[in-house]
């Protein structure tokens, strides 16, 4: 191979190089920025992102650990709801402990013009249960403060569950009456 | 030929590099003291501009984002108003008002900054968050809606003790709790202030603190034995507290509590938890049902011997019974204390220890003599009327647990199902966590629910004789 044929090859491979700085730069560029879904195309047409405040319990069963979590925008009351119960049932992902029994979900949510949400949910939120007082008191802190913090228009929450009223989760705190958030760990 | 190919690369990578940011503008400074509770995002300096990522922009704003890819651009939806970024443009548009801002939107490791120099902008718009940007922290703060509640001070005038703090909701001030010991006052808002460094010797209150709450401000005073009354103002944006050592009219009550001394203790109802198809917790071989059963029998005899009193049991073998029965067998047996014994579990193993919960002081003493407004308590609710007693006799408890190696211990001030109806002190005590090895072990080896048993009795004469 002769001198000129080697410059060849090496301009060749440096052309093919700056080809694909081209391309990368040109895909840094276009990309997403992070936490947004890019095939959103217009924003009056979709739903957009918003950030969530999760409330899960310490591994210790002493407190409620915060965790925001990017979700699609909702549009009702009850599909906002479900969303933010859908998301403590699935657990947390920075630690803390997964406190809602396995399929619990909202059945309805309705909120009254004092503020009061009356959220029904499925009879596992009760039946599937297991735990002491604590448990309790931190599954129902973690459920209020949960909602307070993301629907501002929720003072007060009294649950039912699967259509009916109910006195309490396995038999330690009473849940008999609306609850306060403020009152909750 | 090759240096060629590489001048074209360069030029390339010069390209492609950002373009300098316009002269920096002074970011807004508003003095911010940090507070507890508040929304806040860390400002990160861009080509010498403070900047906020778009992400934490619309966090603190309650806000939507939408991106589009083909234009750049980020729309920031919160309530009926409408913030768009451009990527590399120095304007923002709020609404129809077109923002200059201190630099440009830039995208960095794929999300976009905005220069804080929008802030001001935002804050004409009144239905959105407030937020301001505290240089100290180099961070941005949501202004609670509820306002900052400020610092409080202490003084003595004419015998009579005043704590005032500013708060901008003063008239939503409330009392949460009305024992001497812990007498506990909610705030709307976030603390923004310090607590006073010393107190009065001569006044009524002998410690401040505040706790942790979701929303508001929960200030703790404990206060002197003697104090008699007190009296809750709230002006436009201050509070007063006041105390004084004497009865006298228009000030409001405290909490009843037994008076200082041994106290007489007839007759103590035992309830074990669960029972019958009510297992309760479970964790390998241990069942809640049966461990409460067994340690309530070596807890009466106990109990009859160290404290003279009458033991009653709820249950004394495997069967279900109704919280309505559980009270009724109290009330009926005149209970001079109730202790309600479960054991908990949770779903980490690393959760361990002894959580005892008690009735919250929160309502007034109706059973003194004197004028108080007409207060009615529902039955449910009658434990309430001995929350301070409850409050001692969970802490005498969890003292002895502690001390015999049962810890870690903790107290909540909360209203127990088993608690409901029954007219007297009282507590519902999760004894140990079944799910944590460490419990377990202690309680499954020879003697060990037999040393809980001592514990928990020794806990019960400490608050007999109101050590």
């Amino acid at each position: 191979m002769n001198k000129s044929s080697r410059l060849a090859r090496a301009a060749l491979l440096t052309g093919a190089l700056v080809v694909l700085v081209l391309v990368g730069v040109r895909w840094w560029a276009s990309r997403a920025p992070r936490g947004v879904v890019a095939s959103l195309p217009a924003d009056s047409t979709q739903a957009g992102m918003r950030s969530m405040t999760l409330y899960f319990p310490d591994p210790l069963g002493e407190r409620l650990m915060s965790e925001t979590r990017e979700m699609l925008e909702q549009e009702t009351l009850h599909e906002r709801t479900a969303q933010l119960v859908q998301a403590l049932g699935e657990g947390p992902t920075r630690g803390g402990v997964t406190i809602l029994p396995t399929g619990t979900a909202v059945m309805h949510a309705y909120l009254d013009d004092q503020g009061l949400l009356t959220l029904d949910l499925t009879g596992a939120f009760r039946q599937a249960f297991t735990g002491g007082a604590r448990t309790e008191e931190l599954a129902v802190g973690s459920l209020l403060r949960t909602l307070s913090d993301n629907l501002p228009e929720v003072k007060r929450v009294q649950l039912i569950c699967g259509g009916t009223p109910i006195t309490s989760l396995a038999g330690h705190l009473p849940l008999d009456r609306p609850l306060d958030p403020h009152d909750w760990p | 030929m090759r240096r060629a190919a590489v001048l074209v690369a360069l030029i390339v990578l010069v390209g492609a590099a950002p373009a300098p940011a316009p002269a920096p503008l002074d970011p807004p400074q508003v003095p911010v003291p940090a507070a507890v509770g508040v929304l806040s995002a860390k400002v990160v300096a861009i080509e010498g501009l403070d900047m906020l990522s778009a992400q934490d922009l619309a966090r603190l704003l309650d806000a939507s984002r939408f991106w589009r890819a083909d234009v750049r651009k980020m729309v920031l939806r919160a309530r009926s108003v409408r913030i768009t970024l451009t990527v590399d443009t120095p304007i923002a548009i709020v609404d129809d008002r077109t923002v200059r801002l201190a630099g440009s939107v830039r995208s960095r490791n794929g999300e976009l900054f905005v220069p804080i120099s929008l802030l001001p902008a935002l804050a004409r718009d009144s239905s959105l968050a407030r937020l301001v940007f505290d240089p100290v922290a180099r961070a941005v703060r949501v202004a609670p809606p509820d306002g900052f509640v400020g610092s409080p001070r202490v003084q003595v005038v004419a015998g009579i003790t005043r704590l005032t703090f500013p708060a901008e909701r003063a008239a939503a001030v409330e009392v949460a709790g009305r024992s001497r010991a812990r007498f506990r006052l909610r705030v709307p808002g976030a603390f923004a202030g310090n607590l006073p460094d010393s107190l009065p010797g001569e006044g009524l209150v002998r410690d401040l603190h505040v706790l942790p709450a979701a929303g508001s401000v929960l200030f703790e005073l404990a206060l002197a034995p003697q104090t008699g009354g007190f009296r809750l103002l709230r002006e436009e944006g201050r509070v007063s507290l006041e105390f004084s050592g004497g009865v006298l009219p228009g000030l409001e009550r405290f909490a009843a509590e037994a008076p200082a001394g041994p106290r007489t203790i007839r007759v103590i109802v035992l309830d074990a938890g669960h029972g019958g198809t009510d297992r309760g917790s479970t964790a390998g071989t241990a069942i809640e049902k049966d461990l409460t059963l067994q340690l309530a029998r070596l807890l009466a005899p106990e109990l009859e011997r160290r404290t003279g009193a009458v033991v009653v049991l709820t249950r004394s073998d495997d069967r279900a019974i109704s919280q309505e029965h559980r009270a009724e067998a109290a009330n009926r047996a005149r209970a001079d204390l109730v202790v309600s014994l479960h054991f908990d579990s949770y779903p980490n193993a690393r959760a361990r220890g002894v959580t005892v919960y008690c009735p919250p002081a929160d309502a007034p003493d109706a059973s003194t003599s004197g004028y108080t407004p007409v207060s009615l308590t529902p039955w449910r609710d009658v434990a309430l009327r001995y929350a301070v007693s409850s409050r001692s006799l969970a802490e005498s408890i969890v003292g002895a647990l502690e001390q015999s190696g049962f810890g870690p211990v903790r107290v909540r001030e909360r209203l127990p199902v088993p608690l409901l109806g029954v007219n007297a002190p009282g507590v519902l005590l999760e004894c140990a966590t079944l799910t944590s090895s460490d419990d377990v072990s202690r309680l499954m080896r020879p003697a060990g629910l037999r040393r809980l048993a001592a514990a928990i009795a020794e806990g019960i004469v400490a608050y007999q004789l109101d050590e």
